[in-house]
């Protein structure tokens, strides 16, 4: 009422609420936990993973590692709060043999569980977009190189690959690219599944039968590829493995002009 | 041993001696299954001079007729008949069926109680478990060292094979399996089942599926991973055959299970008990059952096909005829997604009953433990194609499975929110299920984190088929839902058994397994980072240390869990007598003594309020 | 009223469990031990016959060694050709191991007999001969450098997981089919003139010492698909491991 001097209560401001949140030593030391728990997963996501993934040669291999590292940071404060309410509880755990007391009767608390679901959904929102600007933004390179590209026709037997450079009349068990160059695989089995997977390229399809699939990609690192088999295809998939390497035009060329049949462009 | 003896009333032991069904158990149901099964190999022409397709029939007809002479010898199809030639089994009989008066022979028999089905679920799967854990410690001992010198290429894709669907139908009934059959209809203050004969039913059916599946390691074992893709699965040898028959058999135990556990909770509740006061554990098992009777029927459908493209040179799956192989990816991953969620989620619905008890506070946020879980089991169906991005099949929806995949995130966030919520201002009283709760929240935190990578379709050119994968769903199969299952086999034990399971041997058990299960599958996480396929005997050389720490964290696994074997062996014979309601927790299966009554309630319970009134109601 | 208390003193308890771990992790030995025993090869080793020689090829000198295998359509005709295998299963093999040593940085001249007739390879590629000195083989005395993709028998083929450790190696042996109506190159009853089929040679170097395998990519198996059933999933037949050392 206006004529009750000095006598009217003030409701805290949202700031006074979160300080006075923040004043409980429960909610002090969980979140220390959580900022370290979440610092740890901050340090394994930009350094220590990156340092097991191999050498990236392509930016398609370039950009799954940023990827990676983009998406451990995000998710670095979820672990933090799992992990910091977790360790928190654990260590103010009940000892004894009976049970404890019961604890507050606490239902439901509606600003959480909105806010939760809301920063939750946000963060997921973030991971959607950022994987279809990637999907786009490597469709359209692809569209972009297919006149230029190098077509290698890869197909998966049980339990070999063979490559066929239809350009250069040249077929190998080695798969050697041009550095720089786009290359456009097109996989197919004559048996069962197979999976063409490059592994320094960032890029991997199935080999099915009779049905061609494609993939797109520019190696712009020189060095050796791994190609390996991705999808079990009976006794000897373990083994259904080669190399190649990506190497300069003119190393590629005599390579190509060294096989029998081989010609340049 | 115990008595498992609950005739306690004061009406006869009922001995209708003039019915068959009294002579009629598990020993005759072999007689008859073993009979009907050589019948018909002989009878189709045995090896059929090794004739492809003619062999594959005889062993398809071999393996079903094993299975239907194994039904009639044990009785089931007693009830059915009688009913249809109008002289439906007397009450006498009824009483007899459930196991009345039978001590622990009725263990052996078509018994319908539910908690006679429950134990023999808990049996089954333990062999399952024990079965699938052995092939995984051959796996990871041919791994220890890259050459493959432990076993041949063949064998350990058989192991490989074999391990998966060991263990995918181990976990698929492992909590509603045991607890959803005995502690369910209890805790709903129900006296049985909606559908006694029919609990009976797919607990045997499952039964026959055990040594179909055995089989397969005589007859050759298989090429191909539990996923069995066309066309491998179609040039495959004879043992492939175990694997088709086992699924099929298998698929029609789980729907009559599903079917009979979603009618039992939704039409058998105790009076009060309204939809808001239902124990989490009932609503997580019922929304994974009513998951599975959509979903499962695909699995059976896409066996049938290649069954029959084996059997009949049918061409489903060839496409040199018209066929295609991603038809039958899609089928079988249309009941493969979901079916990971029908795993998933009554173990953490587990977790979320036992937090509760050992805090003492209430469940946090009911609601959106629900929302949580209907969130998952609504998305669960429209995320299948995530499995194939790579597969080429249709790269323009690859964006949108992609968007469905990673908005699970969403309603499983929840989870998290629900389970920190009930712990967060309470003091956890760190007996060993509530350890389980903890487990859970570092596995599936590090299942969910890397499931995230996997969903993105960029990261997955690069992770997908490779060891990633396999550690990805191993800490959410294993470290999520089995985690669940171990600590609900902790908290209902003294229920089940009458005793407390031995506590530092289910905490050494824990430890290792635990520990163990972080080295084995961290280390396959860096393996798969650094590009080692799947399913592979052999790898190269930069793959052996981590390798090798996973293998040394498999053996961890197996001695732990060996350590728990030998505590549930050892409690249920000599351990503590326990009181009716050791950990004080609120929900009616505790209010039952131990052995429970034949109709678990001497009289029906009231329910006036949900189980969580821990504490000073606030809100 | 449900059952007595246990009588178990502690230490017999700890026992109890000791023993009974123990005992499950036998069984689970004994299955490793059977499943091992189960893997091994079902030949002893065949070791490649090394020889006084030496060549010089492109500067550098390399001692000589020969081996010679064949490959034959069922158990009868390889022990016809005095092979006594003892695989299980009638598949088509090869003979007269599955596992071949060859000594490491040699020159090694290989002879297969192949006695199968065939019909046509799947992948076209493995109709070349890749690997070898000069990259052909000698047919019956005849240098060729491919077969027709419908000319082919087998192949012997062999690959090996790349790796640090050990040089890479890639052979691929297109062997001639026997026409059936080639009755010059069916084999006859009269043993002396038995090693009839075609006679494929060929010569490679071996790198340093390491694991490889070998096998068939050829459809040969049984009527599944893709032809590669059967012999060709069966381990040991048609597939099988060289070590160079």
């Amino acid at each position: 009422m206006s004529d009750d001097h000095g006598l009217v209560e003030m409701q805290p401001t949202p700031g006074q609420k979160l300080a006075a949140i923040f004043k409980q030593r429960e909610v002090r030391v969980a979140t220390a936990w959580g900022v370290l728990v979440t610092f740890i997963f901050f340090i394994i996501g930009g350094w220590i993973y990156p340092s097991w993934m191999p050498i990236a040669m392509s930016t398609d291999m370039k950009s799954i590692e940023r990827l990676i590292v983009i998406f451990t940071w995000i998710s670095a404060p979820i672990c933090g709060i799992v992990l910091g309410f977790s360790i928190y509880t654990f260590l103010h755990r009940h000892k004894g043999d009976t049970p404890p007391v019961d604890g507050p009767g606490i239902r439901t608390n509606g600003l959480v569980v909105g806010l939760w679901v809301i920063v939750s959904s946000a963060l997921c929102l973030v991971a959607i977009v950022y994987g279809l600007i990637e999907m786009n933004s490597a469709s359209a390179a692809t569209a972009e190189h297919k006149k230029n590209a190098l077509v290698v026709e890869v197909t998966g037997s049980q339990w070999a690959w063979s490559f066929n450079y239809p350009e250069q009349g040249v077929v190998s068990h080695e798969l050697n690219l041009p550095i720089n160059r786009p290359v456009e695989f097109r996989i197919i089995s004559v048996d069962v599944n197979h999976s063409f997977w490059p592994v320094q390229l960032g890029v991997k399809v199935d080999a099915n039968r009779l049905q061609t699939t494609v993939v797109d990609t520019t190696p712009n690192k020189l060095g050796t590829l791994d190609v390996k088999c991705a999808e079990l295809c009976g006794l000897y998939h373990a083994y259904m493995e080669t190399s190649g390497e990506v190497m300069s035009a003119a190393d590629f060329n005599a390579w190509v002009t060294s096989h029998q049949g081989g010609h340049t462009a | 041993m115990t008595t498992l003896d609950h005739h306690t009333s004061v009406r006869p032991v009922p001995n209708p001696s003039k019915s068959l069904i009294t002579k009629l158990n598990m020993g005759t149901g072999l007689v008859v299954g073993i009979f009907f099964a050589v019948a018909t190999y002989y009878g189709l022409g045995g090896d059929s001079a090794g004739v492809f397709e003619n062999y594959n029939r005889t062993l398809l007809a071999t393996m079903f007729m094993w299975s239907i002479g194994f039904m009639v010898g044990i009785g089931a199809f007693i009830g059915p008949f009688r009913w249809l030639i109008g002289k439906d089994l007397t009450d006498e009989e009824q009483l007899y069926l459930a196991g009345d008066g039978q001590g622990i022979k009725r263990y052996f028999k078509y018994c319908t109680d539910h908690k006679v089905v429950g134990i023999q679920y808990m049996v089954g799967v333990m062999v399952l478990l024990g079965v699938g854990g052995t092939m995984a410690m051959m796996i990871r001992t041919n791994l220890i060292q890259p050459g493959s010198k432990f076993v041949g290429p063949s064998i350990y894709n058989s192991l490989v094979g074999l391990h998966g669907i060991t263990m995918i139908i181990a976990m698929i009934i492992v909590v509603t399996g045991p607890f959803g059959n005995y502690i369910m209809p209890i805790m709903i203050g129900a006296a049985d089942m909606a559908f006694p004969r029919l609990n009976a039913l797919s607990w045997w059916v499952l039964f026959t599926a055990i040594p179909v599946l055995c089989s397969a390691w005589f007859l050759g074992g298989i090429p191909t991973g539990w996923t069995a893709y066309a066309p491998l699965s179609v040039q495959a040898g004879p043992g492939m055959n175990a694997f088709i028959a086992t699924i099929i058999i298998f698929a029609v135990s789980t729907a009559v299970a599903g079917a009979n556990i979603t009618a039992t909770v939704v039409a058998m509740r105790a009076k009060g008990m309204k939809w808001n006061r239902v124990p989490i554990f009932v609503v997580g098992a019922t929304m994974s059952v009513a998951l599975a009777i959509p979903a499962f029927p695909t699995f059976m459908v896409s066996m049938i096909m290649t069954g029959l493209d084996r059997s009949y040179a049918t061409t489903f799956f060839d496409a040199n005829l018209g066929g295609s192989g991603w038809l039958y990816a899609h089928l079988f991953w249309i009941m493969g997604h979901p079916e990971v969620y029908v795993i998933l989620i009554p173990g953490v619905a587990v977790l979320m009953e036992i937090a509760p008890v050992f805090v003492r506070k209430p469940l946090f946020s009911y609601n959106a433990a629900i929302a949580g879980f209907a969130g998952i089991t609504g998305l669960s169906v429209l995320v299948w194609a995530h499995h194939m991005y790579m597969s080429g099949w249709m790269p323009m929806l690859n964006g949108p499975f992609m968007v469905t995949t990673e908005m699970i995130s969403v309603p499983t966030g929840l989870i998290f929110l629900v389970i920190l919520g009930t712990l967060w201002r309470g003091r956890p009283w760190l007996k060993l299920p509530m350890l389980g709760v903890y487990a859970f929240l570092w596995n599936f935190l590090i299942g969910g984190i890397t499931g995230l990578y996997l969903s993105d379709v960029p990261a997955d050119n690069y992770l997908h088929g490779s060891m990633y994968v396999t550690a990805h769903f191993h800490y959410t199969l294993m470290g999520a839902a089995l985690t669940g299952a171990l600590a609900g086999l902790a908290y209902w034990f003294p229920k089940m058994t009458g005793r407390m399971l031995h506590e530092r041997a289910g905490y050494i058990s824990f430890w290792l397994v635990q520990i163990g299960f972080q080295f084995l599958f961290l280390g396959m996480f860096i393996a798969g980072a650094e590009g080692q396929p799947r399913r592979v005997a052999d790898y190269s050389i930069n793959f052996a240390t981590s390798d090798l720490i996973s293998s040394v964290g498999a053996y961890m696994i197996g001695v732990g869990m060996i350590v728990l074997l030998w505590a549930v062996i050892h409690s249920w014979r000599h351990g503590k007598i326990a009181p009716m309601n050791p950990w004080g927790s609120k929900t009616l299966e505790w209010t039952v003594p131990y052995p429970v009554p034949l109709v678990n309630f001497d009289t029906p319970p009231v329910v006036t309020s949900d189980p969580y009134g821990y504490g000073k109601a606030s809100n | 009223m449900s059952g007595k208390e246990s009588t178990m003193t502690a230490s017999k308890r700890a026992l109890s469990a000791v023993i009974g771990v123990l005992l499950m992790v036998a069984v689970v030995g004994v299955v490793g031990f059977t499943l091992h025993s189960a893997s091994a090869d079902p030949h002893k080793r065949l070791y490649a016959t090394k020889s006084a020689e030496t060549i010089v090829i492109d500067g550098k000198s390399y001692p000589k060694a020969t081996i010679t295998m064949g490959v034959y359509a069922d158990t009868a005709q390889a022990k016809e050709m005095g092979y006594n295998t003892i695989n299980k299963k009638d598949y088509v093999q090869y003979g007269p191991s599955s596992h071949i040593v060859l000594p490491a940085h040699t020159y090694v001249t290989m002879t297969i007999h192949g006695y199968d007739g065939g019909e046509k390879l799947n992948a076209p590629f493995f109709g070349k001969v890749v690997g070898t000195i000069g990259g052909t083989m000698n047919v019956d005395g005849v240098d060729v450098s491919e077969i027709p993709a419908d000319q082919v028998q087998h192949t012997f083929t062999i690959h090996s997981l790349p790796s640090s450790n050990r040089d890479p190696l890639f052979i691929n042996i297109p062997l001639q089919h026997v026409d059936q109506g080639d009755k010059g190159a069916l084999p006859t009853l009269d043993k002396a003139t038995n090693f009839k089929g075609h006679t494929m040679t060929f010569s490679f170097i071996t790198g340093g010492a390491g694991e490889y395998v070998w096998n068939c990519e050829y459809p040969c198996g049984d009527g599944t698909y893709a032809k590669f059933g059967a012999a060709m999933s069966a381990y040991g037949y048609m597939s099988g491991k060289v070590s160079v050392a």
